[in-house]
């Protein structure tokens, strides 16, 4: 009796939970929106005009009042900016400056390319991570010792230098592959491993810090007292508790992932997203870049919500009941 | 890239338990650096530490002053000289132009440092400031405030460091600025994170028994509480915008050349496969100052 009573007043805090998380990631998509459009207009410049004016571009004077009367160039910044998010809100992400083409469709044309990358990425990054971690608790000492400070090593290395190594190494050296041929497998795994290091150092960072926090704990003192081995004690009691907060921590690393294709597209010359952006930047095709960083932020909020929203169905140590603070702390 | 490697990193830390590392809580105020005290630091003076002290010196030296180091002129070579590989005479070797690229880097230093101090200064006094006052003054402030930090970590701090300096322009200044900009969340949750800490202490609730007003637990005990995490978020955060500035002088968002910032002698080294020291040379110099300052934020967390 006492124990269904609890069960779906646990459910009903869960769902309330939900409600307040999903209003919070819509805030935050739109904030985000209306973050970006003041960063980019408030700032000195008219890139607009000038990307407009410019002759080498060619916009007839029709051309240039359809645009001025899309973007609602002629009016106060806010009208602007209520026009941009009414359209945001339906999906519509705006006109190109400099193709005049829709920002959704080349959006749409890069987009695969860059989740493959950040994709194989992520996967390059859990697999180091877990190996490190796994290197760490099991190896002998004289081995763990400097294992555990590979992660500090990683996050000290500029990431477009693993690229460049990368290249110079497996293309270069070992015409392992071609670097023309930037969507090829190959290609794409050494992309992947050249964003994914930094990344997994992170992962690895909190993977370790679980596994000492765990084999700290009784349960493990009391699993070697049986005399079990030390890789048998990390697979069936260490590993589980250890990375299920992974979660959280793959999902914050999101942004970086996407941050980072920016430098491993160009170096590997993929046409992703980055590669969109850094054309954008170079002719100040405002638009594009609004769309893009929307487009990251939305990415980032979802992953997020979904790690938030799994998480504590995932890990029976949360309870949702107990205190809003416990799942603050979870979210945090 | 910042936001996981603070949060977690504190339990990363190597032998002291994290229970140790953040067990010095309010109270580590009383402690004065009294002779044991003193006697327990340099105890844990690893050699590593002290290494990576000394690196940093030799970089602060370098960007102070440069021309102690080296007598090579960092913007005019021999051109006979092109492409020597690393020498007696030449440290790091010669570019295409015969110019010494030891030169190139000492001279480069003071601009890759001080870019990063602007970023991590932008960071601190902004990002320290809206956590402050999100933490000290609570309520509707605080949830407003805690919404505009969540914003800007949802934005990629690189892409957020890419959009502010193509709207700013394309200059080392700006760059830092930038970086600068996309570090203000994180300093803004670590120090609403601890003035909230230090708030609900015992020792302010007693202070304001004894009438202290909310000034003086502002600047007497909130404050000095939260200044160590900060330092120490902000150590890293310097090795980490240098990385950041790096990356944007790579994408050619920083000063042209003949300027001569570590991202860019990399950028530019990396056309010349055939010289590969002009990209390992200012590679190494990074990777060594980001690895030092990182080792030296994480042994002021576990020093107490």
């Amino acid at each position: 009796m006492s124990s269904t009573t609890n069960r779906s007043a646990a459910r009903r805090a869960y769902g309330r939970y939900a409600v307040r998380r999903l209003a919070q990631a819509v805030a935050v998509v739109l904030l985000a929106y209306v973050f970006t459009f003041l960063v980019i207009s408030v700032l000195p410049g008219d890139p607009v005009s000038n990307v407009l004016r410019d002759p080498q571009n060619n916009f007839s004077e029709q051309e240039i009042a359809r645009i001025v009367a899309y973007y609602g160039l002629d009016q106060p910044i806010w009208v602007q900016l209520v026009e941009a998010l009414s359209r945001f809100v339906v999906g519509d992400l705006g006109v190109s400056l400099r193709s005049n083409l829709p920002v959704s469709g080349l959006l749409a044309d890069v987009l695969p390319s860059t989740l493959r990358l950040a994709g194989a990425a992520l996967a390059v990054a859990l697999v180091l991570a877990f190996a490190i971690a796994f290197g760490v608790r099991n190896l002998p000492a004289p081995l763990a010792r400097p294992l555990r400070a590979f992660p500090s090593l990683f996050l000290s290395v500029p990431n477009f230098l693993i690229g460049l190594v990368l290249i110079q190494w497996f293309s270069f050296q070992l015409g392992l592959f071609l670097v023309i041929d930037a969507e090829s497998l190959l290609a794409t795994f050494f992309a992947a491993v050249a964003l994914g290091i930094p990344v997994s150092a992170q992962i690895a960072e909190v993977l370790i810090a679980n596994l000492d926090h765990e084999a700290r704990q009784e349960y493990a003192a009391v699993a070697r007292s049986r005399g079990l081995g030390r890789a048998r004690l990390f697979t069936a009691h260490l590993l589980k508790p250890s990375s299920l907060p992974v979660v959280t921590v793959v999902a914050l690393t999101v942004g970086e992932l996407l941050g980072g294709s920016l430098i491993t597209e160009t170096i590997f010359g993929r046409n992703g997203v980055g590669n969109l952006v850094q054309r954008s930047v170079a002719t100040q095709d405002l638009p594009v870049l609004q769309a893009v960083v929307a487009l990251a932020a939305v990415v980032f909020v979802v992953v997020n919500l979904v790690a938030d929203l799994v998480y504590p169905l995932l890990d029976p140590r949360v309870r949702l009941d107990a205190s809003p603070a416990r799942t603050k702390e979870v979210s945090a | 890239m910042t936001l996981t490697s603070i949060s977690t990193g504190g339990e990363a830390a190597p032998p002291p338990a994290p229970a140790t590392a953040a067990g010095g809580g309010p109270q580590r105020r009383g402690t004065r650096l009294g002779p044991s005290r003193a006697r327990g630091i340099l105890a844990r003076l690893r050699p590593s530490v002290l290494l990576s002290f000394a690196v940093v010196a030799v970089v602060l030296a370098w960007s102070v002053a440069p021309t102690l180091f080296t007598s090579y002129d960092p913007a005019v070579g021999v051109t006979a000289d092109f492409f020597q590989p690393p020498s007696a005479a030449h440290w790091f070797g010669t570019d295409h132009l015969g110019r010494d690229v030891y030169a190139r880097v000492v001279h480069g230093t003071a601009s890759s440092v001080t870019s990063a101090l602007v970023a991590v200064a932008i960071g601190l006094l902004v990002g320290g400031f809206v956590g402050l006052v999100a933490g000290f003054v609570g309520g509707l402030v605080d949830v407003v405030l805690a919404r505009f930090v969540d914003v800007l970590l949802a934005i990629p701090s690189f892409l957020l460091a890419v959009v502010v300096v193509s709207a700013l322009g394309f200059e080392t200044i700006n760059a830092a600025i930038a970086t600068g900009v996309s570090a203000v969340a994180v300093f803004a949750r670590v120090m609403r994170a601890e003035v909230l800490r230090t708030r609900s202490s015992v020792f302010v609730e007693a202070a304001a028994v004894l009438g202290a007003n909310r000034w003086q637990v502002l600047t007497r005990h909130v404050l000095p509480n939260a200044s160590r995490s900060v330092l120490q978020l902000a150590v890293l955060q310097f090795g980490l915008s240098i990385l950041v500035i790096a990356g944007l002088a790579f994408l050619g968002y920083g000063d042209p050349p003949p300027a001569s910032d570590w991202g860019l002698l990399i950028s530019v080294g990396k056309d010349y496969p055939l010289a590969p020291w002009l990209v390992y040379a200012p590679a190494i110099v990074t990777v060594a100052t980001v690895l030092s300052v990182n080792r030296i934020s994480r042994w002021l967390r576990t020093t107490d």
